[in-house]
């Protein structure tokens, strides 16, 4: 696995493997913040996450095609800050309802797995 | 505006990005991560391959995408399609065939569904014609024979205002004339209710339809006209539109043409000219002002409630004019197809039935191509599977590939069609509506690219299935060596056996229909059609000149006596006889009699015919005791009469039949137009018996008949039978000229006709003949088929098995045991195919002998297994020829 900056030494934890379907729910996050262009997803979502999430570039662009494809986000070709052609992405009106249908669902879900593996066996 | 641009949004939200968009996106973002890289301390082209090894290639990243928005399914099918494609051009001899097989049945298919399509499902150009319906009086004590009611005006317009009637078309039938021109020439008319062009919705060809408008003034003198009419009359002019029309000495305009498919009715008769009804109330010369309903019901009105509402209306009829009806009897609404659908829809089914066997023999034979030449593609599949196909994956290129061939064969299948489906129309034209008119229309196409879709799978997926197994560690060594290389178990055996069952089948089936067919020609008909033809001539009852000199009895007999001594003096006359509804195969109407000397019986009925003394010998009829009455008596034309053996058998076996007598009570009219003799009901002596001729159709025995002479009952139409001097026909101008000497303006009807061409024309005749000329075709398809199937099963099997052959023969086997090895699994097969056919054909033989209304015939299903089996010996041994011709050495330089 490669990460992005590998001249920056071992990051401070082990790597989090994202569960499936979370890498969307992460890009929709990173282009709710801003206009981002591909890459600018990717280094927004690294820097958002401390650099303990590692991504593989492979299956990033697979989950930016898909999300366009469902009208979640919507690409237009634009100027990037060094004059660079690129495309940039923004939140549709359903990506901004999917994404808090989805941030709701995932915290519920993390508070409720995270409740369960805290409890001690003298508290069951 | 507004829609283009929902219908332009639509598409970009639905279109993929485009291949360069793709990869300029990726390029952007490859080139802003290898700039960071660099600016990292990564030498240029270190960043570059890393970037690139991390990401992946830009070239690349279209399938990513193409595979992420769910389109690569696509993209892998059309590869599936053009690999396809270039397999079978890689074999055009495999293809061929295979497409061949298929376009034979698709095409005979899709002929039959168009044909069924156009009779059954949609037969008639008019508007709601599903819901058109004809009343028709059922007697309950002859259920089977539905009768025609006319309505007098007042109860055409109750009936019209009854609820669940939409719109009623009231017509009536009149024959007529053309005058004006050289020789009168007579047509058919129909009077129609001036509704008649909102009833049928049908566009006229030129000009308008009748209109509500030409009901004014006691009718406008306008007539639309019918397209043949217009064709043999006009020669097809459209500049007939607003020209006069003389007919019957009165002139009309012309103020349209109805289109091809319009040819009402079918059933009272095709009119050749079309006139508003309102002018049958001013023309005297009309017999009576009636109409024929026709009912077009409401939309939502089921055809029970419709016939519930409409009964009381009918009956209060009945109490009115108790005479025109029975005594027991219901009203029905018959859908207008109802008189065409149970024998065509009978004649239909069983070619259907035959074609469809046809296209699974056509399908079977592609499985067992596919299969026999399976052992060649192996190697391949087997690399495709060993480098990670799924199994999936290979069936769906296997059927893919038999799609591309089923289509093909539909493409050329449906263009057959076009022209198939017209060979039984051709070859029996009675028996469907004259309005049906074959074309290749949506649902058509649909049904044939259902077809080759269903066809393609069904055929492939045996084979693919087959194919497509994971043994692939057997299969993958270079090529296949072993000196026995032990076919494993054959698939196709089992398909070449069915196969062969089938087309015996298929063959017994046109055996029985050509067997019956050709006993049908032979049966004797009691009568020689040959070189008589029969011809009518219209009495004028309209001219009142010559009505005065025709309209007594004696007159009219006079009048019909010269005419035929006329037409018997043309030279290469033989023989004119009067006989008026009296030729052969259908005659006489039905009359019931009294009989004399006897017990009452209960209403004996026979054909009563009225000729003329010279009719028997014109037709050949026999006679077989007493006497033919002559000239005198004929003018006369009370207290004698003849009759057939039938009759001398049924009622008359106790005594001697000559001298017994017999009257017929019905032999009277009111009818102005109809002239009976003083004595016509009274009682009649029978003075000869002559042999039976086929009066109840060719195919049904004789029943029994009364001939008396014409004169005892006249209408104004009389025919007479000719018998010539070879072709009847080529006399008919000369008979013309004959007639007009007696009065010049007396014309012969149309439809003068060879009494050989009824006999062809005969619905069951023709019948028999559509049966056996398309079954013929179908078997020898099917036989066709058949062999190439088996052919091409063993010369795949023996080139694939040169060495084997080769070491065999080496070895010194001989070469009958050779030929055995070739031939073995084939033969087999298709004896097993003919024994199964055997054993199922007499099981099917009584099921299809009700369907084609014929005995089973045992002998042709033998004699067609014994053809079978020759031909497939034949199949079978011709390419099993080339295992014996392999030359030894030749054959083991490939080891």
């Amino acid at each position: 696995m490669y990460s992005p900056f590998p001249d920056r030494g071992e990051p401070l934890t082990k790597p989090v493997e994202l569960p499936q379907g979370t890498l969307e729910m992460l890009i929709l996050k990173a282009v709710s913040l801003g206009l981002l262009h591909g890459y600018g997803i990717l280094l927004r979502i690294q820097q958002i996450s401390g650099e303990r999430l590692e991504i593989l570039q492979g299956s990033f662009y697979t989950a930016i095609y898909r999300l366009e494809r469902r009208g979640w986000i919507k690409g237009q070709w634009g100027e990037s800050e060094n004059n660079r052609r690129a495309r940039f992405y923004s939140l549709t009106a359903a990506g901004t309802r999917q994404l808090k249908a989805g941030t709701a669902k995932w915290i519920e879900m993390a508070a409720v797995v995270a409740g369960i593996l805290d409890k001690k066996a003298d508290e069951i | 505006m507004s829609l283009l641009a929902a219908i332009h949004k639509l598409w970009h939200s639905l279109a993929p990005r485009t291949h360069s968009d793709v990869e300029e996106e990726f390029r952007s973002t490859l080139d802003a991560y290898q700039e960071d890289l660099i600016r990292r301390g990564l030498p240029e082209d270190e960043a570059r391959r890393k970037a690139r090894i991390d990401f992946g290639q830009p070239a690349a990243q279209n399938e990513t995408y193409r595979d992420a928005v769910g389109l690569r399914v696509f993209d892998e099918l059309s590869g599936d399609l053009r690999f396809g494609l270039r397999a079978l051009r890689r074999n055009p001899g495999f293809a061929a065939i295979a497409v061949l097989s298929l376009a034979l049945g698709i095409g005979a298919t899709t002929a039959m569904f168009s044909l069924i399509y156009a009779v059954l499902l949609h037969p008639f150009p008019y508007a709601g014609a599903a819901r058109i319906m004809n009343p028709v009086i059922i007697n309950e004590q002859h259920p089977d024979e539905p009768q025609w009611f006319p309505l007098n005006k007042a109860q055409f317009d109750e009936m019209r205002h009854a609820a669940p009637v939409d719109s009623l078309l009231g017509f009536n039938n009149s024959h007529m004339e053309i005058t004006g021109g050289g020789l009168p020439e007579a047509v058919y008319g129909v009077y129609l209710t001036e509704n008649a062009g909102s009833f049928f919705d049908v566009r006229p060809l030129l000009g308008r339809n009748l209109e509500p408008s030409d009901a004014e003034n006691g009718g406008h003198a306008v007539v639309v006209l019918n397209y043949r009419f217009w064709q043999r009359h006009f020669g097809g002019d459209p500049r007939v539109i607003g020209q006069p029309l003389e007919i019957d000495h009165a002139y009309y305009t012309i103020i349209g043409v109805m289109p091809r498919s319009f040819a009402f009715n079918d059933t009272t008769g095709v009119g050749d000219i079309y006139l508003p009804d309102s002018l049958m109330r001013g023309v005297a010369n009309v017999p009576y002002t009636a109409y024929i309903p026709w009912v077009k019901l409401r939309s939502h009105v089921t055809r029970a409630a419709a016939n519930a509402a409409l009964e009381p209306i009918v009956r209060q009829f009945a109490k009115e004019h108790p005479e025109r009806f029975p005594d027991n009897w219901h009203l029905a609404l018959q859908p207008i197809i109802a008189p065409f659908q149970q024998e065509t829809g009978r004649t239909l089914t069983l070619l259907l039935a035959g074609v469809v066997l046809l296209l699974i023999i056509g399908c079977a034979n592609c499985s067992i191509l596919l299969l026999a030449r399976g052992r060649t593609r192996q190697h391949e599949l087997a690399i495709r599977s060993a480098i990670g196909a799924s199994r999936w994956r290979i069936v769906r290129q296997l059927l893919v590939e038999s799609v591309v061939l089923s289509s093909t064969g539909a493409v050329l299948g449906v263009a057959a069609s076009y022209w198939l489906a017209r060979l039984p129309l051709s070859l029996s034209p009675d028996s469907f509506p004259a309005e049906s008119v074959i074309r290749v229309n949506v649902p058509i196409l649909a049904f044939s690219i259902a077809l080759a879709l269903v066809c393609g799978t069904l055929f492939g997926l045996v084979p693919a299935l087959r194919l497509s197994r994971r043994d692939s560690a057997r299969m993958l060594p270079g090529r296949q060596i072993g000196v026995v290389a032990a076919p494993a178990k054959h698939r196709w055996s089992v398909l070449i056996a069915a196969q062969v069952a089938l087309t015996l089948l298929l063959m017994a089936t046109a055996g029985t229909a050509i067997r019956s067919f050709l006993e049908l020609m032979r049966m004797p008909l009691g009568y020689d059609p040959a070189h008589v033809m029969g011809l009518g001539i219209m009495l004028h009852v309209h001219d009142p000149g010559a009505w005065g000199r025709i309209q007594s009895h004696d007159g009219r007999s006079t009048y019909i006596e010269q005419i035929r001594e006329k037409i018997a003096s043309v030279p290469g006359v033989t023989t004119a006889a009067v006989g008026t509804d009296a030729t052969p195969p259908y005659a006489g109407a039905e009359r019931s009699f009294d009989i004399g000397g006897t017990a009452d019986r209960e209403e004996p009925q026979a054909r009563v015919m009225l000729v003329g003394p010279q009719y028997f010998a014109a037709l050949r009829i026999p006679l077989l005791q007493g006497r033919v009455w002559n000239a005198d008596e004929n003018a006369r034309g009370d207290f004698i009469a003849v009759v057939n053996r039938a009759f001398e058998t049924r009622y008359l076996s106790s005594s001697n039949a000559l001298g017994r007598q017999l009257r017929i009570p019905s032999l009277t009219t009111q009818n102005r137009f109809a002239a009976a003799s003083a004595q016509s009901t009274a009682w009649r002596q029978v003075i000869g018996v002559v042999g039976d001729a086929r009066d109840d159709g060719v195919d049904r025995p004789v029943v029994p008949a009364i001939y008396l002479p014409y004169s005892a009952f006249m209408l104004p139409y009389v025919q007479f039978l000719v018998r010539t001097q070879g072709e009847p026909l080529t006399y008919l101008h000369s008979i013309r000229a004959a007639i007009a000497s007696v009065a010049s303006d007396q014309e012969i009807s149309n439809g003068a006709s060879p009494l050989d061409e009824d006999i062809e024309r005969d619905a069951q005749y023709s019948r028999q003949r559509l049966f056996s000329i398309l079954f013929g075709v179908f078997s020898a398809m099917a036989l066709a088929l058949a062999l190439v199937g088996i052919f091409s099963v063993v010369a795949y099997s023996v080139a694939q098995r040169t060495t084997e052959f080769g070491v065999r023969l080496a070895l010194g086997a001989p070469r009958a045991h050779v030929l055995w090895v070739a031939a073995r699994i084939a033969l087999v097969s298709a004896a097993a195919g003919i024994f199964i056919g055997l054993a199922f054909d007499s099981f099917l033989g009584a099921i299809l002998a009700h369907w084609m209304q014929s005995a089973f015939a045992a002998g042709s299903l033998f004699a067609a297994a014994a053809l079978l089996a020759l031909s497939s010996l034949l199949a079978c041994l011709l390419p099993a020829r080339h295992a014996i011709a392999v030359a030894p050495a030749e054959a083991l330089r490939y080891e």
